[in-house]
């Protein structure tokens, strides 16, 4: 099945590690050029950035804290000029923490948190959606995460969900302009710890009882991308081998 | 029905009117001493805390001022009528601020404010309160989510499932202690707004074409609120109780 993904831009946020990298690559795979950001690990996503380009698609870089106003503009400004406009965005924002108690939690690190996975995440996109709407097309694909719907982690469950409320809001807003956008919540995936999530390890009550792996996630993502997608807006597609359902 | 509430202490922020008055009645019809708070309309807050003694004479009701997005003055106050009080075992977040219009139209300041009072206030005011309930094995928490998140709005909608995440993760980690976390969804209720907090015309914000084809009222709203926080409802955790004519079913 043709995804009609070729030749468009795509940004993928975080394309760091296992999951980031998973998505260049996957998005890559397609014939897509990428704009790949991080907010804080070069040396990874320059190594993102040999790999995906290996598949013979151009791919750019940039440093970007998405929670300054500024430095997103910066960053849009650099793919504008080198891909032309963004037209799929793949939000695979982190600011990964350990687990920890409400009552343990500073103030400030809890700010933080908010501060770059949902404020970065409202700034990204007010930025990117004109573009979008000035080409009459468009994706947005979030993360969340399994910790949204168990309640796991008091930060990530907080801010798991405001990515699911944003999804939505997005989706109902822009849904005239053939802009979709969709949820994907991992859980139970291989590489989770090392991507700075709370692992969850397969349990003997899981739907598929093994670990999930990157790949699978990012086929997902690629989907939900493709053209065939266009009915599907404003929906949170869980991969986690049915830990949970909605 | 005893709600098991009669003397027990309900915190209640924003109880200036609309949500947080009619829950301050409903509460202190069920027996239950108030301790109400507002960032700055204090007359509204006076004027709440006469209504409920004019109604039910026996309730202790307590106003004070407390800006909820600010750790200190929470903290303060929060710790202030622990003291005196001995315990908060109800808290209501009920403070509210809607940041309005797509996304294209939120201002970073209206966003951040938005913030502010949906998200950082409910979080402050939990991590103030909680160890209080712990060591009383018993609480009960209700924040507010709304109709937003299910139809969809960048602004609002995003804040309000936050809230849920935040009322899903004080649910798991404290259910054992005999503390429950939980949200009420008003949909399109009859209230009045601040001055530019309104919903404008186009925005979806009222429509009447749902299963009971009417706005709802404060009053059916906190009943929802009060049957949360009583004794009976001690199994309901992390979820969100949608009061809202029937416009979004989960």
């Amino acid at each position: 099945m043709e995804s009609k993904l070729a030749g468009k831009t795509v940004l993928i946020t975080e394309a760091t590690r296992n999951f980031g990298k998973c998505l260049a690559l996957a998005f890559a795979g397609e014939g897509s050029n990428l704009m790949l950001v991080s907010r804080d690990n070069p040396n990874l996503l320059e190594q993102t950035r040999r790999e995906a380009q290996a598949l013979g698609v151009q791919v750019f870089t940039s440093n970007c804290d998405l929670s300054t106003e500024s430095q997103v503009e910066d960053m849009l400004g650099h793919c504008v000029s080198q891909l032309g406009s963004v037209q799929v965005v793949v939000n695979n924002i982190l600011f990964p923490l350990p687990q920890q108690s409400i009552a343990e939690i500073p103030f400030e690190l809890w700010k933080r948190k908010i501060d770059v996975e949902t404020t970065g995440s409202f700034l990204l996109f007010k930025q990117v959606m004109p573009q979008m709407i000035d080409q009459q097309w468009g994706r947005v694909v979030n993360f969340t995460g399994l910790d949204a719907f168990t309640g796991a982690d008091v930060m990530s469950s907080t801010t798991e969900m405001a990515l699911v409320g944003l999804t939505r809001g997005i989706a109902r807003e822009y849904g005239n302009y053939n802009i979709t956008a969709n949820c994907i919540g991992p859980g139970g995936i291989e590489n989770e710890e090392a991507e700075g999530l709370h692992s969850v390890p397969p349990g003997r009550r899981d739907a598929i009882p093994r670990w999930g792996t990157p790949e699978e996630v990012a086929f997902l993502a690629v989907t939900l991308c493709s053209e065939g997608a266009s009915y599907v807006t404003g929906q949170c597609l869980l991969a986690n081998g049915g830990k949970h359902f909605l | 029905m005893d709600t098991g509430l009669a003397g027990k202490t309900v915190l209640i922020t924003g109880a200036t009117r609309n949500h947080g008055r009619a829950s301050a009645i409903a509460f202190a019809q069920e027996g239950a001493n108030l301790l109400l708070c507002t960032r700055q309309s204090m007359d509204l807050l006076e004027e709440t805390a006469r209504l409920v003694s004019d109604l039910h004479p026996g309730i202790k009701v307590i106003t004070g001022q407390c800006d909820v997005t600010d750790e200190g003055q929470v903290n303060s106050f929060v710790r202030k009528w622990l003291d005196e009080l001995g315990s908060i075992d109800v808290v209501v977040n009920n403070a509210a601020w809607r940041a309005r219009g797509q996304l294209l139209d939120i201002t970073l300041e209206d966003w951040q404010h938005a913030v502010n009072v949906n998200i950082h206030a409910p979080f402050l005011i939990s991590k103030a309160v909680i160890p209080s309930m712990v060591e009383r094995r018993w609480g009960r928490i209700i924040n507010y989510s709304g109709i937003a998140p299910f139809r969809g709005a960048s602004g609002q909608g995003t804040l309000k499932l936050a809230c849920q995440g935040l009322t899903r993760a004080i649910a798991t980690e404290y259910g054992k202690y005999n503390i429950t976390a939980n949200c009420i969804g008003p949909g399109s209720i009859d209230v009045a707004r601040t001055q530019g907090q309104e919903s404008h015309p186009g925005s979806g914000g009222i429509q009447l074409d749902i299963p009971v084809p009417r706005q709802g009222t404060v009053d059916e709203c906190s009943a929802t609120v009060v049957f949360l926080a009583s004794e009976q409802a001690s199994y309901i955790t992390g979820q969100t109780y949608l009061v809202n004519g029937g416009a979004h079913f989960l």
